[in-house]
């Protein structure tokens, strides 16, 4: 785009020229900034480790890079030309894969067909000609030491196996680039060594890797250099010498101010409003126990996958529990169905709003009303609606929530993000449960927007309500929380209370567990 | 490019009643003497009450997010099955009648649990329930139309007169659609059908029993086939396995003209009121000039596909 950008390319002073040059690529999605200028370099070969906290923007950045979000700014550079990627198959011809963890197979069909799934095959009598095919690849097979059936559907493989799959055909297509995307989140430890030995070999043989990992050990073990995000802009970028444990973490963390602890001081409140003993859902929730009082916010924190989204699923009867046991308000909770809890007396706003929370085409009115639809019939008798009594309660969760609108009546779709979340806590504002469940309360929100969430789930818990918070943001539960349990791979693996929790604390702690797995 | 937008919504929500307003003008202009008079309005709207009944039942389903491919084939067996209540087994005419819509509710029944409990894909749970049907409905008729002794009282039923000469079909038809509206627009059910339809898992996470609201669609839906099945076998004087299947796909177009109907892609009662009455007044129109059977079929095939299609774009300006 920018001919100046292809200039800058030739001052650079390393040996090889990079394979792929980002330049201050940025990105914002409705006023929120999830890049904001980053740049990276990565050499023909080189085993390049890309790490940051959640929201850091490394997911966003890859999506630039495959063709599947435009950059609102900056410029990319494959081999020294300037690359304007504007669909998947065009990173493809430029010699870049993309692996991510939910792995990207047609289940039904053969490995093979799989292998070579939109490249184009040797034909006879324009059929494909399979045999052919199977020699093509086999000295491929052969160095990635794939041994499962290349006539097998891919169902039914191990994960370990897939990974190698993946890898074979991004080698397929002739891939410079292999971007992978937490490789080895769902691998034994003796399956990701192998791993981490072929992606060594694929180095040795000129083909760099983009390594996005959150597990330290293994970037550090690894990686020839590394690139941290933080906050959607490029916090550090280490070379093989100068590569630290200690520098990597507060490389993540950042020096940004602490902020300060939520300053209600923690009620010992005589009774517990939830507990939870042993709970067990395999895999992703492994023998949690907590307590959660009225008056608290406890906040759930860790690392995307630890377990947090899951644990709550489990509390709001969205899923079944393998065993364990809960006590609401002093009676034994067993919920069979998110109907059953929200009658029990807990409510819940789901992570995806958009998709789970709303509905879009309807009125402000109607989605605060859904959950209080006894509140706005004549009677119990006459079970009609009345509009008035609709849209004066619609009016007073608007002006208390602050929610920017025309009025009851405007569709929800043409809110903001912020006043859309608004609307879906007001919903049990009005309700009055005994527990909430807050799942990423504040994402896409902006800062404004998101004090005010804050502050309204702390006045909801200030008149009695227990409240659960869960957010993947290294800010937000310091802001919002009186005590945090951070989870790691399905267990709570830290308490931190009062002036403990802090930013620096969550991230040591979610970290820690994956560091050394029990 | 917003004026041009605001323009396409507007035409996505006002086009079905443009045309049928175009249509009747047409047609009174080209046909001033058999078109625009009372006597043609109540035969249209007389003619078109049955598949009225059966699209609004069809409409509660469809709100709930699933489609009910059996209420045609279930309209033919309850015609069947009351004309044979009250020919062979000599049942009086309202108990009859009762046990029809009954057995109504009971397929709606069977086929809300195929759809919620054992998760089959409501199209091929109901294509399945409704080829059974139809397999009952030669069972219990043994393929023979049950014509002989259909007692003046059960043909009243559809062939008699309200106050002002107005069909009972007509009434029956108002009675059903407005209770169906106040239902779905008004009543707090009526909210949470609204919402499973619109977003199940939003509902879900409201407290909503989602299964149960779409049950309670197909229970509707189930009820209103045996409305028309009885209606319809009142007043061909008899009960025949196949006689109302050909209002399926009606009543689909029906309903998804509808959805075009003053909403961005939503289904609703008024709008399958609206989407029926098109129909009629197009078919009507093809008989007054007396267009070829074939172009009967071509019409509703085309106005089917012309609905889906304002739906959809109704829908896509909606969420964008």
């Amino acid at each position: 785009m920018n001919p100046a950008s292809t200039l800058n390319l030739q001052t650079g002073t390393q040996i090889a020229p990079p394979f792929l040059e980002a330049h201050a690529i940025a990105k914002s999605y409705g006023g929120v900034a999830a890049l904001k200028g980053v740049s990276l370099k990565i050499a023909p070969g080189q085993i390049h480790g890309l790490v940051g906290a959640n929201g850091a923007g490394k997911s966003t950045f890859i999506k630039i890079l495959a063709g599947l979000v435009r950059p609102d700014g900056g410029t990319i550079a494959v081999d020294g030309i300037d690359a304007d990627i504007h669909a998947p198959d065009q990173a493809t011809s430029l010699g870049m894969s993309f692996i991510h963890q939910e792995l990207a197979f047609v289940p039904g069909m053969t490995v093979l067909e799989n292998l070579m799934l939109g490249v184009p095959k040797p034909q006879r009598l324009g059929m494909v000609d399979w045999a052919a095919v199977e020699v093509s690849v086999a000295p491929l097979v052969r160095r990635l030491g794939i041994r499962s059936d290349l006539h097998a559907p891919v169902r039914g493989l191990s994960a370990a196996e897939n990974w190698l799959i993946s890898i074979c055909r991004a080698l397929v297509r002739n891939a410079k680039l292999i971007v992978m995307d937490e490789p080895t989140a769902s691998l034994s430890d003796a399956e990701a060594e192998r791993l981490l030995a072929i992606i060594r070999d694929l180095s040795a043989s000129g083909v760099a890797v983009l390594y996005v990992s959150h597990r330290l050990d293994e970037v550090l073990g690894i990686c020839d250099s590394v690139t941290v995000f933080r906050d959607g802009q490029l916090a550090a970028s280490f070379g093989r010498s100068d590569l630290t444990r200690d520098r990597l973490v507060t490389a993540i963390v950042g020096h940004a101010p602490e902020q300060t602890p939520a300053l209600t001081a923690p009620k010992p409140s005589d009774k517990p409003m939830l507990s939870v003993a042993n709970l067990c859902r395999l895999p992703s929730v492994r023998n949690v126990s907590f307590q959660v009082h009225s008056g608290e916010v406890l906040g759930l924190g860790g690392l995307v996958g630890a377990g947090r989204t899951e644990l709550a699923r489990l509390i709001f009867g969205a899923d079944r529990r393998d065993s364990g046991t809960m006590m609401l308000d002093g009676a034994t909770y067993d919920p069979r169905s998110p109907t059953q809890a929200v009658k029990t007396g807990i409510g819940y706003v789901p992570e995806e709003r958009r998709a789970d929370g709303l509905l879009l085409t309807k009125s402000i009115a109607f989605n605060l009303s859904l959950a209080n639809l006894d509140k706005v019939i004549f009677g119990p008798l006459l079970p009609l609606i009345s509009p008035k009594a609709r849209s004066s309660l619609a009016l007073e969760t608007i002006r208390a929530l602050a929610i920017k609108a025309t009025g009851p009546q405007q569709p929800v779709g043409r809110l903001s993000g912020g006043n859309q979340q608004k609307v879906v806590i007001g919903r049990w504002l009005n309700r009055r449960p005994k527990l909430l469940i807050l799942d990423e309360p504040t994402r896409g929100v902006d800062i404004g927007a998101r004090a005010e969430i804050h502050r309204l789930v702390r006045e909801m818990a200030k008149d009695g309500m227990a409240v659960i918070a869960i957010s993947s943001e290294p800010d937000e539960l310091p802001e919002l929380c009186d005590r945090v349990l951070v989870m790691s791979e399905g267990r709570i693996v830290k308490e931190l209370k009062g002036t403990d929790v802090t930013r620096k604390a969550i991230i040591g702690a979610s970290y820690s567990g994956t560091v050394q797995p029990a | 490019m917003n004026t041009y937008r605001i323009w396409l919504t507007v035409f996505a929500r006002y086009a079905t009643i443009i045309g049928l307003l175009a249509m009747i003008m047409a047609f009174s202009v080209l046909s001033p003497k058999a078109f625009p008079s009372f006597a043609n309005f109540t035969n249209v709207l007389n003619q078109t009450s049955l598949v009225m009944i059966l699209a609004g039942g069809l409409t509660l389903a469809v709100i709930v997010g699933e489609l009910d491919l059996s209420v045609g084939f279930g309209a033919s067996l309850h015609g069947i099955l009351v004309t044979g209540l009250i020919v062979h087994d000599k049942i009086p005419i309202p108990v009859a009648i009762f046990i029809v819509v009954a057995a109504g509710a009971l397929i709606g029944l069977v086929n809300g649990f195929i759809v919620t409990k054992m998760r089959v894909n409501s199209v091929i749970a109901t294509l399945g329930t409704g080829t059974i049907i139809t397999g009952l409905a030669f069972a219990y008729s043994a393929g023979v139309p049950i014509v002989a002794g259909v007692p003046e009282g059960f043909l009243q039923l559809s062939l008699g007169r309200w106050l002002w000469g107005i069909p009972n079909n007509i009434v029956v038809m108002a009675v059903v659609l407005g209770a169906l509206w106040v239902l779905v627009e008004k009543t707090a059910l009526g909210q949470e059908i609204q919402a499973v339809g619109g977003n199940a898992s939003a509902a879900r996470l409201a407290g909503i029993n989602v299964d149960r609201v779409k049950i309670l669609g197909f229970v509707i839906a189930g009820m209103c086939s045996a409305l028309t099945g009885i209606l319809l076998a009142s007043r061909l004087g008899s009960g025949t396995a196949s006689a109302a299947d050909s209002y399926l796909l009606t009543a689909f177009a029906a309903v998804f003209l509808g959805s075009a109907t003053l909403r961005d892609g939503e289904f609703h009662v008024f709008g399958t009121f609206i989407g029926a009455l098109i129909i009629a007044v197009g078919f009507n129109g093809l008989n007054i000039f007396g267009a070829p059977t074939f172009s009967q079929y071509v019409f509703q095939g085309a106005i089917l596909i012309v609905a889906v299609g304002l739906s959809s774009l109704g829908r896509m300006l909606a969420e964008k």
